[in-house]
């Protein structure tokens, strides 16, 4: 049997953007282009996260002719032409062949379960049938089972059968792949936060949605292997571990919160596939602050409006809903909520303001007239914040874990946003923060607790400073909100 | 021959009783079970899971089969929870139960490892032939990892002195499979306390639970009315219980049992460690019991009598130190609106100001906790989806407990937004505009207000009413 192997290196599974419900081939071929740029050695349309699942065959049709039209034979362009059913199978990778797609991506039928014997006959009545190379998909958290080794390994005697994508995350997998099938064709892994393991163990290659994002990062691991420079390798690995964390909890929808916070004009994704679902909006909170420490967000200046004579110019680093000018900065109200685990979620009211609006005349107040369990406590000077609990402290654990253990999380989110330019350095003396603290009475575990104050803090901080969510989105969300706490156990 | 015992009816999975040290408390386990023979159970099923069988010494476990088999004196049959993850150990624990007299054994399929059919069948194979005492096979996939096949129940049901299953899955399904496999050789008992209505009618021969420590009254009466085939009014019941039922088998288990039977007078400790309060049962919970026991009339009800006092709306917000003369000075809108009757009325008032006014002085000051003693919070459609313009919502009624805290910060937040964005939409209300203003929404609920979705509809309509009182902002 001789080697088939074609694919190897950095494939982005890319993502489709949509524009008022159309392909918005603009920004399609934007996107390739910059792909391309940077590196990638191919590319993957309408694959998974590419969200074939909610797309008509001519958009379809479209999407590949736009990237093969786009590519224009610099890269292999991979299509994904998965369906329930063979018919439309090949049909669907026919049509990608003539329109001069490399190679075919295809997912297992994935509504009802095959078995064994039915995943081998679907790909080889497939291979039959089609003159395209293909490439086994294996992602069973989609289709709910998993392609079997030994099922590749009788596939991959097939003459165009070239490769396998295991999405599975399952190094195990992966490892018998390589025991059984490495000769014959190309091993590809789609699982994020474990491609970098696998390309270390041998696999050829990656189809990730993370390599839309991150391209650039993943190229450079890719070639430390190549160059059997590991350290530098797993220093990569460490540098992108949570990004790849994120991105491979929100799929499509986090690729797509991503790119739009770098400035594409990405559009959402499909119904019902929807942001701040199973991809929270804390998670999307996250995902732009892991960006900007990745170097993904360009700083802006935004412009402080202290009064009428004075204003001051942070550099933040700002998405497409941070505003050029803030004003209004006598009081400005946020909410941040972090989590899990449930006992250790953090959650913070918060108003802040400079001391000559409303903050300021009640300071003294709120140390003389605090209720009992609810004792205020100031966390740093610059700017005055002050904590207070929201539910009642009845003992030492739970002071400890307020006063000490959440504040330290206040406390470095509040000197993060001022290094983050969220809250200009030289008003720091005339601004006040009360942030109102929830932690759990059930809560214990420390670690977590600092953490997710963090995380709170520093959302509630930008979102009154950035004036988010906007009315817009509220009203994206005032029919299918799910409030947690609305509904009996 | 099979050994004749009668097993039918209702059993409890009895709970071991701890002293405040951890000890068992000989004098509560009698008492326990004095009170479970009384309410007319028909078995009682000491040291399974429910009784913490896992967390057990050897030494303990004959100690409780002793305790139980003395007091309960023949009355009713024993069956010992002789479970464990080695066949060994089953057998040594299986012969004490059979030399201290119990009428049969309820040994779990082994947990851990997971053995295939044939490690299983020869678990409960090895067992049967080694010790001469009546077993009963136990499924509890939540605990072992996995299920005993229908094929080896049907094999083991060949063995004489495998005389039942019980089944805690909840799947009924399996249960039925097993009924058609087993034709009748063997009893079937259900051991998940939310199917216990459906699994009877269909077909078991009893239920062994958890919850029959707390309501065995209320089991035996569903009980009975399926023997006289009075299905409705069982089923009836068994809707009654669904919710309480629901916390028990899946937010607290014996933690909540224990609680439970605490509310209900019997002092029987708490569950050993890991297990811990707060943890798999949480607080909110616990109220969620008390309140599913007062409703059965198992524990008595504190009636909580709220007067709302009626205050004319410009005179409502002085307690927030905003005066009549401050809502003319300032131009503030204010409005109310209230809905629901007794219990589920829920009355709202509203005071909008722009964000250099009194309201947003009272707003940090409510937020800082300064407004007596009462908990505000910001009014959110869901965490990280705050609301403009900036609410905050100040409950006007002192929150006591937990549950009633996860009211207002639920169903009444909730509402409370959802009217705020609604009325915005409705409006058209420019984003712009709204920027200028702070709201401070005043809410009062009874305490006793236990209906959720009640509680959201009444408090939408009493906020929508209030908005719309609101001068439009133009």
């Amino acid at each position: 049997m001789r080697n088939k192997k074609k694919l190897y290196g950095v494939i982005p599974a890319i993502v489709t953007p949509f524009k008022e419900n159309n392909i918005n081939e603009e920004v399609y071929r934007e996107l390739i282009e910059n792909l391309i740029g940077i590196g990638v050695t191919g590319i993957v349309p309408i694959g998974t996260t590419g969200e074939f699942i909610y797309m008509k065959r001519e958009e379809k049709i479209k999407a590949i002719e736009i990237a093969v039209d786009q590519v224009n034979n610099r890269i292999p362009v991979i299509a994904g032409t998965g369906a329930n059913s063979i018919k439309e199978t090949i049909e669907l990778t026919k049509i990608a062949k003539d329109l001069g797609a490399d190679a075919a991506l295809i997912v297992t039928s994935y509504y009802l379960k095959l078995t064994d014997k039915e995943v081998y006959e679907f790909y080889k009545s497939i291979a039959e049938k089609v003159d395209i190379p293909i490439i086994l998909y294996n992602i069973p958290q989609c289709t709910g089972f998993e392609i079997k080794w030994w099922i590749v390994e009788g596939l991959a005697e097939i003459e165009n059968i070239i490769g396998i994508k295991d999405s599975s995350g399952n190094m195990k997998l992966i490892n018998s792949l390589l025991e059984k099938v490495k000769d014959k064709i190309s091993i590809i892994c789609g699982h994020d936060e474990i491609a970098a393991t696998a390309l270390m163990a041998g696999a050829d290659g990656v189809i990730l949605a993370s390599a839309n994002v991150i391209p650039d990062k993943w190229l450079e691991l890719y070639r430390a292997i190549q160059s059997k420079n590991l350290d530098k390798a797993r220093q990569i690995q460490r540098e992108i571990q949570k990004i790849t964390r994120l991105i491979v909890k929100g799929g499509a929808v986090a690729v797509k919160e991503a790119l739009h916070m770098m400035g594409y004009k990405i559009g959402e994704t499909r119904k019902p596939m929807i942001a701040g679902d199973f991809f929270t909006f804390a998670d999307i909170e996250e995902l732009r602050i892991t960006l900007e420490d990745l170097g993904k967000i360009n700083k802006k200046p935004v412009e402080f409006i202290i009064d009428k004579e004075r204003k001051i110019i942070t550099h933040i680093p700002a998405i497409p809903e941070t505003p050029e000018k803030i004003v209004g900065l006598t009081f400005k109200a946020g909410e941040g909520f972090a989590g899990p685990p449930i006992f250790e979620i953090a959650h913070i009211d918060l108003v802040l303001g400079l001391r000559n609006g409303p903050l300021g005349s009640i300071i003294k107040e709120i140390f003389e007239k605090y209720s009992i369990g609810h004792k205020p406590k100031i966390i740093t000077e610059k700017p005055l914040t002050i904590l207070v609990p929201i539910v009642r402290v009845r003992n030492e654990k739970q002071a400890k874990l307020v006063y000490e253990v959440a504040a330290e999380g206040v406390r470095r989110a509040v000197n993060k946003s001022i290094e983050d330019g969220f809250i200009p350095k030289q008003i720091v003396d005339e601004m006040v923060i009360i942030a109102n603290v929830f932690v759990h009475p059930a809560a214990s575990n420390c670690r977590r607790i600092l953490m997710n104050n963090f995380k709170a803090m520093r959302y509630a901080i930008r979102k009154a400073i950035e004036g988010r969510p906007k009315i817009r989105e509220l009203q994206k969300y005032r029919e299918i909100f799910r409030h947690p706490f609305r509904y009996q156990p | 021959m099979k050994k004749k015992i009668i097993l039918e009816g209702i059993f409890p999975a009895l709970i071991t009783p701890f002293t405040k040290s951890g000890e068992i408390s000989e004098e509560r386990l009698r008492e326990l079970i004095d009170f479970l023979i009384e309410k007319g159970i028909h078995g009682i099923v000491p040291v399974g899971t429910t009784g913490e069988f896992m967390y057990m010494k050897k030494e303990e476990k004959r100690k409780v089969y002793e305790i139980v088999i003395d007091q309960v004196n023949g009355k009713i049959p024993v069956i010992a929870g002789a479970g464990a993850s080695g066949t060994r150990e089953a057998i040594e624990l299986a012969e004490i139960a059979k030399d201290l007299g119990a009428d049969a054994i309820l040994v779990v399929s082994p947990f851990y490892l997971k053995p295939s059919d044939k490690g299983v069948y020869q678990h409960y194979y090895t067992l049967a032939n080694k010790v001469d005492i009546p077993i009963i096979l136990y499924n509890i996939p939540q605990c072992t990892g996995y299920y005993i096949s229908g094929e080896v129940i049907e094999d083991l049901a060949e063995i004489d002195n495998i005389v039942a299953l019980k089944d805690s899955s909840g799947n009924l399904a399996y249960m039925l499979e097993i009924m058609n496999r087993v034709n009748g050789k063997i009893k079937i008992f259900v051991g998940y306390d939310e199917v216990v209505m459906p699994a009877l009618t269909s077909g078991a021969n009893g239920a062994i639970l958890a919850s029959a420590n707390v309501i065995p009254e209320i089991w035996v009466e569903i009980y009975e009315k399926i023997k006289r085939g009075e299905i409705k009014e069982a089923a009836k019941i068994q809707k009654s219980i669904q919710k309480l039922m629901r916390i028990i088998t899946r937010k607290g288990g014996i933690l909540a049992v224990k609680k439970a039977l605490e509310m209900r007078g019997k002092k029987v400790g708490t569950a050993r460690k890991p297990l811990n309060l707060g943890g798999s049962l949480t607080l909110e919970n616990i109220e969620e019991i008390k309140l599913e026991l007062e409703k059965l009339e198992l524990v008595p009800k504190k009636e909580i009598k709220v007067e709302i006092k009626k205050t004319p709306l410009k005179e409502s917000f002085i307690d927030l130190e905003i005066s009549p003369q401050t809502i003319e000075i300032e131009k503030l809108k204010i409005g109310e609106g209230e809905e629901g009757e007794e219990i589920n009325k829920v009355s709202i008032k509203v005071i909008l100001g722009e964000k250099d006014s009194k309201v947003a002085q009272v707003y940090v000051k409510a937020l800082a906790g300064l407004i007596n003693g009462r908990e505000a919070l910001t009014a959110v459609l869901e965490p990280n989806l705050m609301i403009k313009p900036p609410t905050i919502i100040i409950p006007e009624i002192k929150i006591k407990s937990l549950r009633q805290a996860s009211i207002i910060y639920g169903p009444i937040q909730a509402a409370i937004s959802k009217a705020i964005i609604d009325f915005i939409t409705k409006k058209e209300i420019e984003e712009q505009i709204i920027e200028k203003y702070v709201m401070i929404v005043k809410v009062s609920a009874n305490p006793s207000l236990t209906d959720r979705r009640e509680a959201f509809r009444n408090t939408y309509n009493a906020m929508m009413k209030a908005l719309a009182m609101l001068e439009v902002i133009k």
